[in-house]
């Protein structure tokens, strides 16, 4: 919609209405700069307030320098790690479940709705909790029963159970998001209308064919900014895994100001590389958006 | 869809080296061959309680460390305890690895084997014992109250009664609050009387809120004597109110529940901390983070009295 590309007639008289749509969008153009001149001043503003807080509670900023890299190199290297692998392994949870939900068989319906009700459900600390502490023990269970009954993949199996950290806290936050994504999936594909299901199945498709061809690509158009914003929340619910001893940015955090109790310093520390994560990931995601939504530009 | 396929199997790929990083070990008969076997030491310690334990700064970890990748090395670590760990697999012929778990994720027991002992400054309490094996203590604890520097009410602990006092929740200050605290080998007097509890989740929380002002959130904190005095030295306005109320003996702990035998490497750690007090490394260690004797009444512990393996 460029301005310029429409030259006024040239010569006298000019058209009237023609010069007036010409004013119409200048004007239009100048309202909206204006607004984003007023946008930016109130985001100054409240940064500025945010500064003055700092400043009132004797903020101590060489700390925060001090190790603030340190923070990055280590912390955030783990937070980006394991929010990215579990996004992974929840959106493909999230598609098995929705397909499940979506499905006519009793045994699929029923797996994925007691599994979308047992982790919404529950409060994902529990679920850490449960993963790391709990299935050590059916894993030692299972190791026990394996050396005395001399079976040797027995043992195997409950060394399967005893989890690290890292596995649990992956392991933990796909089941969980990916039981929230579930629903966002199942929304998606349901939101494509069925004339599209019906034009595939007389092209002769069969059901996984129709699937995969036609309702999931228009269908992840449509939840791209859902997953982007369960990355974001994901993010920032990956500072639970810290209780097990991960060295992410809260975890970095917390210990670092307990060295010198400066505990302001390094939350607000641990505050501002989240936010730069998500504005981060923010971005990424609206770069995606675009590239997927390029086919309905008009 | 080529590219969902490449997608998933990379994701396959990254779950296998996830898994990696945990399996691997070979049957040894007991605890203490199979951490001879290893090389290592794997010691737990929560580095959220300096001068015990704490985090070293833009800390770099050694190239040439047997460490696992999921584990810390004691370059990246350090404190009394810290100290004491990489002196106590000095001994052994092994080098000291740490993990870092939640405090409670340590005393709950049940570490599935993914380290082999804890030296975190832990009490010696019966309600512990159930789940953990205690070696010979390395030190003691004073347990000590804090108030704010601008209270001029208080003279003694025992003027604290029905006062609120902030502790961390499920320590040992918690249950003397509640007069539940019972130490092996130690008679305790509950001075305070009908106290108000206030949780927090460790003591350095509750330094942080008395530090507000007196008794604008709480009247006073029941700490370590040696965390309370970090906190001033750092520039806390507290002081320490009277003697401390009762000494707490620290030692190494040991999971019951380990698939492997632990009776002979407890019978190691006993003789290495008892040969350390002997030759006076923990008391110079005490010397140097404490400035004070911390060490000579754990010495003299006779770990006979705990009856731990019947």
């Amino acid at each position: 919609m460029s301005v310029e590309a429409i030259s006024p007639p040239t010569g006298p008289p000019s058209d009237l209405d023609f010069q007036m749509g010409l004013d119409l969008v200048a004007y239009q153009q100048k309202q909206r700069r204006l607004l984003s001149i007023k946008i930016a001043v109130v985001w100054l503003v409240l940064l500025s307030f945010i500064t003055i807080f700092l400043l009132l509670i004797e903020f101590d900023f060489d700390y925060v320098i001090e190790n603030a890299w340190y923070v990055i190199r280590e912390g955030a290297k783990w937070t980006i790690i394991i929010s990215v692998v579990s996004i992974s392994f929840a959106t493909i949870l999230a598609l098995m479940g929705a397909l499940g939900r979506l499905s006519k068989n009793a045994i699929a319906l029923g797996l994925s709705g007691f599994y979308i009700s047992l982790f919404r459900g529950t409060p994902l600390l529990i679920q850490i909790f449960v993963i790391y502490l709990g299935l050590p023990q059916v894993g030692n269970q299972l190791r026990l029963l394996g050396v005395s009954q001399d079976l040797p993949f027995l043992v195997t199996m409950g060394d399967w159970f005893i989890l690290t950290p890292i596995q649990s806290g992956v392991l933990a936050l796909s089941l969980n998001y990916g039981a929230y994504m579930t629903e966002i999936f199942r929304a998606g594909i349901q939101s494509i209308h069925h004339g599209q299901h019906e034009a595939a199945i007389s092209l002769g498709m069969n059901r996984s064919q129709t699937i995969r061809r036609v309702i999931l690509p228009q269908a992840v158009r449509i939840i791209i900014p859902d997953i982007g914003n369960q990355f974001i929340a994901m993010q920032k619910d990956s500072s639970l895994v810290s209780i097990m001893g991960v060295w992410e940015i809260t975890y970095m955090a917390s210990r670092l100001a307990r060295k010198e109790i400066k505990f302001m310093e390094m939350f607000l520390l641990a505050a501002a590389l989240y936010w730069l994560l998500t504005i981060i990931s923010a971005w990424l995601e609206g770069l995606l958006e675009k590239r997927l939504s390029q086919a309905y530009e008009r | 869809m080529k590219k969902l396929y490449l997608f998933v199997s990379l994701l396959v790929a990254i779950s296998f080296l996830l898994t990696a990083c945990g399996g691997g070990e070979t049957q040894a008969e007991n605890k203490l061959a199979e951490v001879e076997d290893r090389g290592t030491l794997i010691v737990s310690s929560d580095p959220a309680y300096p001068p015990q334990s704490e985090l070293v700064p833009n800390a770099v970890r050694p190239a040439d460390t047997k460490c696992a990748n999921d584990q810390k090395t004691s370059a990246e670590l350090q404190g009394f305890d810290i100290d004491v760990s990489v002196e106590i697999a000095k001994r052994m012929g092994l080098e000291a690895c740490f993990v870092t778990p939640d405090w409670t994720l340590i005393t709950s027991g049940n570490w599935a084997d993914r380290w082999d002992v804890s030296v975190g400054s832990m009490t010696v309490t019966p309600e512990r014992m159930t789940n953990l094996y205690f070696s010979q203590p390395y030190y003691t604890t004073p347990a000590a109250f804090f108030v704010h520097a601008d209270n001029t009410t208080f003279t003694q602990p025992a003027d604290l009664a029905g006062k609120k006092i902030g502790a961390c929740t499920g320590c040992t200050y918690d249950s003397y609050l509640s007069q539940t605290l019972t130490i092996p080998g130690e008679e305790i007097t509950f001075v305070v009387e009908n106290p108000e509890f206030a949780g927090y989740d460790t003591d350095s929380f509750a330094l942080d809120d008395l530090s507000l002002g007196d008794g604008v959130r709480l009247d006073a904190v029941l700490t370590a004597q040696p965390t309370g005095v970090q906190a001033i030295q750092s520039g806390k306005p507290l002081i320490q109110l009277g003697e401390p109320v009762y000494f707490e003996y620290l030692s190494a702990a040991i999971d019951k529940k380990g698939s492997l035998d632990p009776e002979s490497f407890v019978a190691k750690l006993d003789e290495i901390i008892q040969a350390m007090h002997d030759d006076g490394t923990l008391l110079r260690l005490s010397q140097q983070y404490y400035g004070l004797d911390l060490t000579s009444a754990a010495g003299e512990f006779d770990t006979d009295l705990l009856d731990q393996f019947k």
